[in-house]
């Protein structure tokens, strides 16, 4: 991995980005299996839509 | 509309597509937290694998993604041959066919620097973390500073928990 790792040169805004990254969702989804991972995605996908619409009932009810 | 990953899967590894999943799919795969809607894909050029690629897709109505309706595309391997990467919606949600990728090129160019995952008994070639990274870099564009700052951060972490 360190190998790999250093084909990867570092990048100063890269770096200044990386500290504002919540590595605590990283280490829980490294626990979990690629299927469970996906399983997430999904159900965050779901949740996006349904805050969108609610966003949209939102502006429609503030016009009318 | 929300993507059906795993129907997308299983349509083209059953109809023996030879392909990569890269993207924000593959990055969730190495257990990124960022959401995607997509599933991008690098294919191989070949004539024998766009024929099925294009047999694979055809019963679920690929059409140019945001692109007006009633637009005369034809999904056929002619299209394929002559085009080279394709952003789709169809019935199981929106799929992004890649005959290249910035930084990483063709299919072939990419094996040696794939994995196997198996996820709802399918077993798939997916980009690895590392390429991953090099190909957004290379693709250079500011909405994906934050996707590389995850994608490292998720090296390193990757490493300590392979190491733990």
């Amino acid at each position: 991995m360190q190998e790999l790792q250093s084909r990867i040169p570092r990048d100063p805004v890269i770096e200044a980005y990386k500290k504002d990254i919540d590595r605590t969702l990283l280490r829980e989804n490294l626990r979990l299996t690629v299927e469970q991972r996906f399983d997430n995605l999904m159900s965050l996908q779901d949740f996006a839509e349904e805050l969108r619409r609610a966003g949209r009932k939102l502006h429609e009810d503030k016009i009318s | 509309m929300k993507t059906k990953f795993p129907e997308l899967l299983r349509i083209l590894t059953h109809a023996e597509v030879d392909f990569i999943v890269v993207g924000g799919a593959a990055a969730t795969a190495l257990g990124s937290a960022m959401i995607t809607y997509d599933l991008d894909i690098v294919y191989s050029r070949s004539p024998e694998n766009i024929q099925r690629i294009v047999a694979a897709l055809a019963p679920y109505q690929p059409y140019l993604r945001g692109a007006p309706p009633g637009l005369p595309f034809d999904w056929s391997e002619l299209t394929v041959k002559n085009g080279l990467n394709f952003t789709l919606t169809t019935s199981l949600g929106a799929i992004d066919l890649l005959g290249e990728i910035a930084g990483g090129g063709s299919y072939h160019d990419l094996l040696s620097d794939v994995g196997q995952i198996e996820l709802y008994g399918i077993k798939c070639l997916c980009l690895k973390l590392e390429r991953l990274i090099l190909t957004k870099r290379a693709a250079g564009r500011p909405k994906d500073l934050n996707v590389i700052a995850e994608l490292e951060a998720l090296l390193e972490e990757t490493a300590k928990h392979e190491a733990s």
